[in-house]
This record gives structure tokens, sequence and C-alpha cells, in this order.
């Protein structure tokens, strides 16, 4: 007796998503066996996670807590479907958290325009300079055919350092008694002033920009071409693509949409700039969030909102069960990787030779 | 002036040694043609575990449970990225975040607690409670260390750092001058022609796997018990990460790695003591980037194609093999 792979053909949205629902439930059962393993009682953990979505408070932190995860997912989506593969989120959230800042701070001591155009400004700055910052390896892989992989990756170092640089040195506030913060956000500019909560403003705008995305990729030529290359570099190239401005587009896009995540920490969570902690990985749980979504854009949203839960039940579980902060981290890579698994099952059957 | 100089040689090859230890194993993983971006979680491992392992049973229990440990990471990715031909990119960061989280919550008190009573009875409060463990012992080797400069650089670290040297070499003769190694370069190159000429591909990825995870994973230990004994969640920072752009710039080449592991260590000790001298207070940070750079500029370098034949790069690196 033997097991044999076999590839399946064309399959349905339907059995894909079924696929999915499974696989997430069981990384729930593996996370949860690990949990027992360690001494943990598994049921309380997840039971607190799940308490998270049913009070609005809390479902709100959680909207909250997801927003920056939710947008660089956004960008995520159009970069995989271009199979280009941006592992920087990360250090194009900071570079969205810089953009930000630095109009704040421009504007409290040079007052450069009227206060009421300084969201707005904040807005597209951000977007620019997380855009530009992917675009940069987008340019060299289509220039020089430089492997994207890396050099995300390392930008997001770079730019971890450049915020430290910043807000240990010239924008540390002159009168936080020598902490590494910047000066509080005046109230116009901050997202929490427009409408009475970060969430109320952010959920709308990410749903408003997958439904974007969605037209952009469905139905442009350009997001065409994105797909096209997604599919095959090489057919691409004999289909007459234009593959560097594809790739500068589409990543000046993915970037830019970290960026603005970048700006929803800053300008809605934190009301300041602090120094990112080394291991947030906002950048990986982007990623998670969006192949859970299917690198469907409509999807990313409330599976962002599902994993602001996640921050925030590890708060809870920290204050209530006395676990780490780790312990979510654990649901997450279990997550991830029967996500991964059962992208597998969807293109290949087990079968039992005899 | 010269006993700064000194300290810093001294820290390069200390802090160096981790992005030597973990640069060799993802350097025989890459020569095969996975490319493990979970080096990162697979070292935090080590470092988790070196941590528990050291309080409750010593330093030689901890180095072998490090070892067998991120052996089964090194093999586990295997599955999923060899045998089930996943995405080695998506693999890998799952396995980082996986790394991140169970070293976390192993360390957290209660469980580390009740893992070291576990592990040895007789185990005392003080030692359950500490945040620290023995550091491993340097052992000068006579002689040699008396060498002006060079001495104290090199022969003045403990067991974990001439191991690594040793690897180095070792590592070296095995890749390029042996059929071994020449079977395992020849599938990260080509391995549907490594098959066809009666080489077994799977095989020799998993293997190449197995050392990749059992020497990330002590880079980790050699980070905890051989460098900086205080356990800090999370005390990697990026370090596995470092060691993949290292195997770039030393064009995987093992013995290159060690000149490359001792600039980024070099580069690490000097930020260092700049910070406690308090001299230049700006300029650590962009000491800091600058390993990232360089190799984002090897990088593009490596993208012409006269140089690329010239070093070797493995043609087939992060390409899953299938039959069909």
């Amino acid at each position: 007796m033997m097991l044999k792979l076999e590839k399946r053909g064309q399959f349905s949205r339907k059995f894909s998503a079924a696929v999915t629902v499974i696989f997430v439930a069981a990384s729930f059962l593996v996370a949860g066996l690990i949990f027992e393993i360690l001494g943990v009682r598994a049921v309380d953990v997840i039971a607190r996670l799940f308490e998270v979505y049913l009070s609005e408070r809390t479902l709100l932190e959680a909207a909250l807590r997801g927003l920056p995860l939710g947008f660089a997912a956004l960008g995520l989506t159009v970069a995989f479907k271009m199979n280009f593969w941006n592992i920087g989120a990360e250090g194009q959230i900071y570079l969205g958290m810089v953009a930000a800042t630095g109009v704040v701070l421009l504007h409290a001591y040079y007052g450069l325009v009227p206060d009421f155009l300084v969201l707005p400004l904040m807005v597209v700055l951000s977007f620019l300079a997380g855009g530009l910052y992917c675009a940069l390896p987008a340019f060299l892989k289509a220039k020089l055919g430089v492997n994207e992989i890396l050099p995300t990756l390392m930008l997001n170092y770079v730019a971890y350092h450049f915020v430290n640089y910043l807000i240990h040195g010239p924008w540390r506030d002159p009168k936080g008694f020598g902490f590494p913060l910047s000066i509080v956000f005046p109230p116009y500019a901050r997202l929490d002033t427009v409408l009475g909560h970060t969430a109320y403003i952010g959920v709308p705008a990410a749903f408003i920009i997958a439904g974007l995305l969605y037209g952009f990729i469905m139905y442009t030529p350009a997001g065409f071409e994105m797909r096209v290359l997604g599919q095959n570099y090489e057919a691409a190239r004999y289909a007459g693509v234009r593959i560097g401005r594809t790739l500068l587009l589409g990543s000046l896009i993915a970037g830019g949409l970290a960026g603005l995540g970048g700006l929803t920490i800053v300008a809605g969570i934190l009301g300041r700039m602090r120094p990112p902690s080394a291991y947030v990985g906002y950048g990986y749980t982007a990623i998670i969030i969006a192949f859970l979504a299917a690198l469907n854009p409509w999807l990313a949203v409330p599976a962002a909102v599902f994993f602001g839960g996640l921050l925030v039940a590890g708060d809870v579980i920290q204050a209530t069960l006395n676990l780490p902060f780790p312990a979510i981290q654990i649901l997450q890579a279990t997550i991830f990787l029967m996500i991964i698994l059962g992208e597998f099952f969807k293109r290949y059957r087990l079968r039992v030779v005899i | 002036m010269i006993e700064l100089v000194e300290s810093v040689l001294v820290g390069a090859v200390a802090s160096g040694t981790v992005f030597l230890l973990a640069s060799l194993g993802e350097t025989v993983a890459e020569r095969a043609g996975v490319l493990n971006l979970g080096m990162e979680g697979m070292m935090i491992m080590g470092a988790s575990l070196s941590y528990i392992f050291t309080n409750a049973l010593g330093h030689g229990w901890a180095i072998t449970a490090v070892l067998l440990v991120g052996a089964i990471l090194g093999l586990l990715h295997a599955l999923f990225t060899v045998s089930l031909r996943l995405n080695q990119v998506v693999v890998g960061l799952a396995f980082t975040v996986l790394g991140l989280g169970l070293s976390g919550l192993l360390t957290s008190n209660e469980i580390r607690g009740r893992i070291i009573l576990a592990l040895n009875p007789e185990a005392s409060p003080a030692v359950i409670a500490s945040q620290e463990a023995a550091k491993l012992p340097p052992i000068p080797i006579p002689g040699l260390v008396n060498i002006p400069i060079i001495g104290p650089m090199i022969f003045s670290h403990n067991i974990l750092v001439y191991i690594s040297l040793i690897l180095a070499g070792g590592l070296w003769f095995i890749l390029f001058k042996t059929s071994f190694g020449l079977s395992l370069r020849s599938v990260g190159e080509n391995p549907s022609m490594a098959d066809a000429l009666g080489v077994n591909v799977f095989l020799i990825r998993y293997i190449a796997m197995a050392i990749c995870g059992a020497l990330g994973s002590l880079a980790g230990a050699y980070l905890f018990i051989g460098y900086q004994p205080f356990w800090v969640e999370g005390m990697t920072q990026g370090r596995g990460f470092i060691s993949l752009a290292l195997v770039i710039l030393a064009t995987w080449n093992p013995l290159r790695a060690i000149l490359g592991a001792y600039l980024f260590g070099g580069v690490e000790a000097l930020q260092f003591r700049l910070q406690l001298v308090g001299v230049a207070a700006q300029l650590p940070y962009f000491l800091l980037m600058l390993p990232y750079i360089v190799t984002i500029v090897t990088l593009t370098l490596l993208s012409a194609e006269s140089v690329r034949k010239r070093i070797g790069v493995p043609a087939a690196l992060g390409v899953p093999y299938s039959r069909e």
C-alpha cells in the first residue's frame, strides 16, 4: 500500500473557502495542543480570544489594532498578485509613520499650511513615503533582475534603525524628560478627532480601498497586466506586458498602503511617534492576513480585524491568565502554517494506491 | 586608543560568532537549493532552550538539546518545502513567527519553572527564578593567546567560538572537496540533472536542512550562553536575518563567511562601545544600518550574469523540485 500525490484540476471557490475554514479550525486544535502540552488550559485562552469579538468595546479596539495590519495586507494583495514578494511591509509602515510625524513636526514648529490641511498632507506623504520605499526594490528587480525577497526584508531593518535615530535624536520631544517620544499630535492631526474613533473612519476607508483595488485588479488594463505578470513572468514578457512599469506601479500601491498603515499607528493609535519594539512583526502578520484572505482585498479587511482581535486578546490573557504575549504568536504561526498546508490540499489530493 | 581597537576586535569575534554559526547553516541549505527564512525562529528557539536547559542540567545537555531540536525544526521545514513543495518564503516566515512565539511561551516564568523541575527535580528555587544562566567559560589557548592583537582576538574565547571556526573549515572542505559536497551543490544548481545522475535530491535537501536547523539553533545557544547570558524576550533581534544577508555577502562560501561574520560583529561591537563612551550619539544608528545596505548593494552587483557565473550562485535556490 502506498500514498500517492495527485494534482487536482480546477477547483471551485466554494471548495477553496471550505478548505480554508477547515484548516483555520484545525490550527486552533494544533495551537491548543501546544498549550496543553505546556500545561496551559487551551480552552481558557481560546475563550478569551472569542470574548474579544463579542463586546462592542473590545471589538472596536480589535478593529483599531487591526487597521495598520489591514492597510498593509491590502497592499500585499496587489504585490503578491503580481508575484512580487514584498516582505518589507514593516519597513514601509515605519516610513509612513516617519512621513506623517514629519508633517506634524514641521507644522508645529514652522506652521506651513492651515491646520485643516495637515491631515490630508499626512495622508498623501505617508502614502508616498511607503510607496517609494517599496518601489526601490521593485526598481532593482525591473532594471537589474535583483530578486526582491531579501532587499525588501533588509529594508525593514534600515527603516527600523532610521526611526530609532529620529526618535532618540532630532525628533525627541524637548519637554519629554528625555524619553524617546515625539510631541503629542495636536487634535487636527489625529484620526480619532474626525468621527470620534479612529476605527469609524479607518474601517470604512479600508473597505473603500478594498473596493477600488478589486476594480483596479479585475477591470483595468494595468490590473490585467499585474495578474498576467503574477501567473508567468516569461509569458508576460512575450505577451507584451510592460514589466518595469507594472512592477513600479504595483509596488507603489503596495508600499503606499502600508505607509497609510503607519499613519494609522501614529495619528490613530498612539497619537505620537514612539520607537517600535523590534519584534512587533506587523509585516509578517500582514502577510498572514493577505494569505488568509486568499489575496482577495474584500476579505483582507475582516481578516485584519480578526488579527487585531488576536492582539487585543494577547493583552487580555496577559492580564487575566498571566500568560505572556507570545502565546498569541503561537496562534498566529499555527494559523499561518495551516493556511499554507490548506493551499497544498487545494492543489493536490492524497490517494491510497494498493 | 589601542585598547579601544583591541576591545572592538575581541568583541567583533565574540558577537560575530552568532552570525558565523547561523550563516554556515544557511550556506549549506542554500547550496542545496533551500532558502531558510525561518533562521530567526530557529535561532531564538536555540537561545531559549539553552537558557532553560543550562539552568536545569548544565551546558553539555543544553547544547545537545539545542542541536537536536534545531535539527528537528530543520527537518520539519524540509517536510513542508521539499516534500510538500510549499512556498519556501511563506514557510520560513511561519517558522520565524512560531519560533518567536514558542520561545516566549517556554521562557515565561511559570512554564519555564515547570520544565526545569521536570528535567531536574532538585533544581533550587533561585535557579528556577533566575533570568540568567552560567556563561560558557573562556578557554584561552596557551601560547597562541599571547600573540599581540590576534591572540586575544581569536584565542581567548569559549569553546563554541573555536568550534565555529573548525566548522567553517570543515564545511568548506565537505562542500568543495568531497563527492557528497559535489552532490549537494549539484542539487542546488540543477536538481533534475542531479536526479538523472542518481543523486537523491530529496534526501540531500533533508540532510542540508537538518544541518541548517541545528547550526541555526546552535547560533542562538551561543548568543545566550556564550555571549549575553541574560534572557530578554526576542533577544535575537533580527540576527537570523542578518545571517541570511551574510551568506550572500560571503557568496555562499563558508571561509568567506568568517570574514563577513567578524565584520558584522565588529559593527555591533563598535556601536555598543561608542554608545558606552557617548561619542557621536547619532552614529550608532547609521552603523547598524550598514550590514543591510551592504547586502542590498551586494545583491545588486550579483545580478550581473557574468558575476553570478564566476561566483557560482546556486541556480535552483528557492525552487521546489518535483519529478513531474
